[in-house]
């Protein structure tokens, strides 16, 4: 199985940004990150100690529609719970993501996101790492098919996802903990946790977990861990950008 | 809100005393382009600009509609354009500022009105269906210059760009696939594209290919639309001081050379990219003629 292509801080206007490559189902995804900045008319925010993130979707293609705004919604939430808003600095403040989703076969019409939703997810988390937001935890996210013989497909490309039973869409915490889930199709609760067995090796590998929290990774058919994946983004930037600093010491 | 933060009268001044020296503040010569850089993607029609620090990224993409009512021959060409909170930390997502406005109605202009794709060849059944083809503009990085360089995006998008062979068989349309029929390329009639020119000291410099910041301490601009041939198909001075009409005599001519200039970057990054296709698709064997 061939990883994600990811890179950091690809932009040099916005604070933080990423893009991120699916090379299974084909989305190629920018992302940007304004953090923390002055949201204009918002002084009645609802949580007057908490910062707002707001999630905007660009689709490739097409106009922005009901679509985007129901995937800007799971996002937006899911985000809202790991960013620590209260940090300083961050109250009142907002943290903008914005999505562009430069690259891939355009889905057809009202076709539902969940096939790029994990992109989404994973390009939020860099962009979010690389705008050095405070987050109380990273996450990893996959989509996995269930094809009419019962055979899970690891990120579907586009045909096998519209022939497929049914869709899922997981994603893990850094700690194992599931974070988000969202099926599309019909499936039993057998499926679904078969789903979440698999989804979980994929997103952390084979767990070997120590008393103490700590979770090793290891690698097996399903590659790299995409949990990994993030850790090792963010190691290379560091490694690039303090090259210097490593040369001369 | 949409604006980006103003420069301070210190920073203005120095832009503008240095400008009097001949001096830019990256070092260029006054008719002189960022260095800029056309790639393409993986898709047909899906093209980065770089112009300097401006990035874009355009995606073309077709599909089937039914043609407006008043124009039954004709098929539908729309460039949409967007700015995101990507591409400058200033502008706000989803809500429309000037900028937009303008850009999209200079793009409109120089692309669309002067017929740069003929609506008429995307035409596949009178009245009843037609090609839609749509040009999306993402702006990466803003750095001054955004029409200039979407403008190059979209021209060099539409001659990459090849859209599925469409038949029509017994008042039936059939649409074939990518890898069923060779795809066929869009029929651009000529290469418009602008040129932007910004004024300084009461209309005494005139500096091409502005950076954000000497957008913003310019006193007006000057937009010239133009092809390899030399027609002019649109022209503006949208907004700010007066220009003298010397000006656009004398910079219509540097206009046309860095027309070509930028065409010629153009077709470059088009034969690479060309090139890069044939050896590994069926191009060559799914081409009708042979050589002799």
């Amino acid at each position: 199985m061939v990883g994600p292509t990811t890179s950091l801080t690809p932009l040099s206007r916005a604070d933080g940004s990423a893009s991120y490559q699916c090379p299974a189902t084909g989305a190629n995804i920018l992302g940007s990150v304004n953090a923390p900045i002055e949201l204009p008319g918002r002084r009645d925010a609802l949580k007057p100690e908490d910062a707002t993130v707001e999630v905007f979707i660009k689709p490739g293609t097409a106009p922005g529609g009901v679509g985007e705004r129901y995937v800007e919604g799971i996002i937006k939430s899911m985000l809202g719970r790991l960013v620590l808003g209260r940090e300083k600095s961050y109250a009142r403040r907002g943290i903008v993501v914005t999505l562009a989703i430069v690259g891939g076969e355009s889905k057809p019409r009202g076709d539902s996101y969940l096939t790029v939703l994990p992109a989404l997810l994973q390009t939020s988390l860099l962009a979010l790492l690389s705008a050095s937001v405070p987050l109380s935890m990273t996450f990893s996210a996959t989509v996995l098919g269930v094809n009419t013989l019962g055979e899970i497909i690891r990120e579907p490309a586009p045909t096998d996802a519209a022939a497929a039973t049914s869709l899922h869409v997981l994603a893990f915490s850094s700690k194992g903990h599931l974070l988000l889930n969202e099926s599309r199709g019909s499936f039993d609760f057998d499926t679904w946790e078969r789903i979440r067995q698999r989804a979980l090796t994929i997103c952390h590998g084979t767990l070997s977990g120590s008393p103490d929290g700590d979770v090793a990774m290891v690698e097996d058919v399903d590659g790299q861990p995409l949990e990994g994946v993030v850790r090792e983004t963010v190691e290379d930037k560091y490694h690039q950008d303090y090259a210097w600093k490593i040369d001369a010491a | 809100m949409n604006k980006e933060a103003p420069l301070s009268i210190t920073e203005r001044d120095f832009i503008l005393n240095a400008l009097r020296e001949n001096v830019r503040l990256d070092g260029r010569e006054s008719d002189q382009l960022r260095p800029l850089s056309i790639s393409f993607g993986q898709e047909y029609g899906h093209v980065k600009v770089k112009l300097g620090k401006t990035s874009l990224i355009v995606r073309i993409s077709s599909e089937v509609t039914k043609p407006r009512d008043d124009r039954p021959f004709d098929g539908i060409f729309t460039i949409a354009l967007e700015l995101t909170a990507m591409g400058s930390p200033a502008w706000d997502n989803g809500r429309q500022g000037d900028l937009e406005t303008y850009v999209t109605n200079v793009l409109d202009r120089v692309v669309r009105h002067s017929n740069a794709l003929d609506t008429e060849s995307l035409c596949i059944l009178k009245g009843v269906s037609c090609w839609s083809v749509r040009a999306d503009v993402h702006i990466t990085d803003y750095d001054g210059n955004l029409i200039d360089a979407a403008c190059a995006g979209i021209m060099a998008g539409l001659q990459h760009f090849r859209r599925p062979d469409a038949v029509v068989k017994d008042g039936q349309v059939i649409v074939y696939g990518v890898d069923e029929r060779v795809p066929v390329a869009l029929n651009i009639t000529h290469k418009p594209l602008s040129i932007t020119f910004h004024t300084f000291d009461e209309g005494n410099r005139v500096i091409l290919d502005a950076t954000r910041k000497e957008e913003q301490a310019a006193e007006a601009d000057v937009i010239i639309g133009m092809n390899n041939a030399g027609d002019v198909c649109f022209l503006s001075k949208f907004s700010g001081s007066p220009v003298d009409a010397m000006v656009f005599v004398t910079k219509s001519t540097v206009a046309q050379e860095k027309v070509k200039e930028i065409n010629g970057v153009i077709d470059k990054a088009l034969q690479a990219d060309l090139a890069k296709r044939a050896k590994g698709g069926m191009l060559e064997e799914s081409r009708a003629e042979n050589d002799r």
